[in-house]
């Protein structure tokens, strides 16, 4: 008898690794309803090539690629990070209403950061964020972004000295100058 | 210029590799000599150690806005919809020739002779566009039986069907019907036509079986003519319906590829009985109230007994 004609291991994959791409999604394009369409973008391209993805692929690394990808093309849209990066220079976000001020000081300085991040060029927030919260290795993280494993480190130190710098005026961190 | 120790600007990125634990030792090393002279320097390495700690933060801290839950249903949805128009085919040898296999998620729907592997795509993207997937790994199980079917190891195709590609309700009806045919039967266009309550639907139900989207397994080689002549097969392919009739023991007379009625058993649905040819008046009647079957196995196989009044299983038909 045939197999069972429904049965569908992309399934899993749905489950296993939906919710971490829309974070990192949410993060490299800075706005949550970008995010929504482009995780769905994501995973339908991996759905229709994943029939010829060799069988031994890492596949969380290889949906961290498409969903770069897509994000960048996105992105192109040069004027909205330029709006982005405004907004961060007011240290006004345009997510405030659901922004959680006030809440404990941990969640305060996560915010700081991630308005900092959002103000990064795309390279550098992509490369930032698959490496500091989704933990990939520089390899995936230049496949992702079409570059060498050296130039994604590179692209991960940018991002953390502007972060850096950033934060001169957050007590946490002091200053000399 | 301090011998052998690295100035601030050469230890600036391994300061940051240093905080987040990932410097080479010689770089790690020349970091550690560095600080230990360079205030400056110190102090930015600490401030990269407690940066490395609040980014760690960030792994737990909520995404502000970032619910997946109503992206996850919409991409659900979308999947569903994809994998109802997804279809996946193989292309294999057989003794039939090159035959085109295809499945959809609700079952096989396409089994093609082709000529060429090159026709059998194109033939498959004008019918599903993009859609399409070749995954022989896939339909190898499918092409086994079938092979095991086309060498007579096996006499039924259990695999759900998917008539997506039949151009019309009038011919989904043939093909249902024709799908019922047993094996080491046959009946004429004229019986099909009959039994879709269309007597007068003759040419229309050869028309459908002509475009029948999955040969062998809905069985349109076991239709014939009203006068037993074998007709046509998948263009031009009458020689493969001899084959598949002779594969389920169907006697056909190779000089004028046609099925002799005297040489067949014959059995009128819904009797439980089956005759011999000459059975009362079963000689006169039209064929397209019958099915005939090539041998007694066949027919009994589907659970009918020998007439009691001509007795075909002490007078069997030689074949």
């Amino acid at each position: 008898m045939v197999r069972d004609m429904t049965e569908d291991p992309f399934e899993t994959i749905v489950a296993t690794h939906h919710a971490e791409i829309h974070r990192y999604l949410v993060r490299a394009t800075s706005r949550s309803g970008d995010a929504d369409d482009l995780s769905q973008e994501t995973f339908v391209r991996a759905y229709k090539a994943y029939q010829a993805l060799p069988a031994d692929a890492n596949v969380r690394a290889w949906l961290f690629a498409i969903a770069t990808n897509l994000s960048r093309n996105h992105f192109r849209a040069e004027g909205r990070r330029r709006h982005a990066m405004a907004t961060a220079a007011l240290g006004v976000s345009e997510r405030s209403p659901s922004w959680p001020e006030g809440e404990a000081i941990a969640n305060q300085a996560s915010a700081r950061i991630d308005r900092l991040v959002a103000a990064l060029p795309f390279k550098q927030r992509a490369a930032f964020t698959m490496r500091k919260v989704h933990d990939l290795d520089y390899d995936a993280i230049g496949k992702s972004l079409e570059c060498s494993a050296e130039s994604a480190r590179a692209h991960v130190f940018q991002a953390l000295r502007k972060i850096r710098r950033g934060l001169d005026d957050l007590d946490v961190v002091h200053t000399e100058r | 210029m301090n011998s052998g120790i690295p100035t601030c600007r050469e230890v600036e990125r391994d300061l940051v590799a240093v905080a987040a634990s990932e410097a080479r030792p010689a770089a790690a090393h020349g970091v550690e000599r560095h600080v230990a002279v360079c205030r400056s320097c110190r102090d930015e390495l600490q401030r990269y150690r407690v940066l490395e700690g609040m980014v760690s933060d960030l792994r737990r801290a909520p995404v502000p806005g970032a619910d997946p839950t109503l992206a996850r249903a919409e991409l659900e949805s979308r999947l569903a919809d994809i994998r109802s128009r997804m279809v996946t085919y193989g292309i294999f040898p057989s003794p039939l020739g090159k035959i085109l296999i295809a499945r959809s998620e609700l079952g096989i729907s396409m089994v093609r002779y082709i000529e060429s592997e090159g026709a059998g795509r194109s033939h498959l993207a004008r019918l599903a566009g993009d859609n399409v997937v070749e995954d022989e790994a896939a339909i190898e199980p499918v092409y086994r039986e079938l092979l095991d079917y086309l060498n007579a190891r096996a006499t039924r195709l259990n695999w759900p069907l998917d008539l997506r590609w039949a151009r019309s309700e009038f011919q989904r009806r043939v093909l249902s019907v024709t799908a019922e045919l047993p094996y080491g039967a046959v009946a004429s266009y004229g019986g099909i036509a009959r039994r879709i309550g269309a007597p007068g639907s003759v040419r229309a139900v050869a028309q459908a079986l002509r475009h029948n989207p999955l040969p062998i397994v809905i069985p349109c080689h076991r239709v014939i003519g009203s006068a037993g002549d074998l007709t046509g097969y998948a263009g031009s392919k009458i020689g493969l319906k001899e084959r598949l009739l002779s594969l389920e023991g169907v006697p056909v007379g190779h000089r004028a590829a046609k099925i002799e009625r005297r040489h067949m058993y014959v059995w009128i649905a819904p009797d439980k009985e089956y005759c011999v040819p000459s059975c009362g008046a079963l000689s006169e009647m039209p064929l397209a109230q019958l099915t005939l079957f090539g041998s007694r196995r066949h027919a009994e196989a589907v659970g009918l007994s020998p007439c009691t009044s001509c007795r075909p299983d002490l007078h069997p038909l030689s074949a």
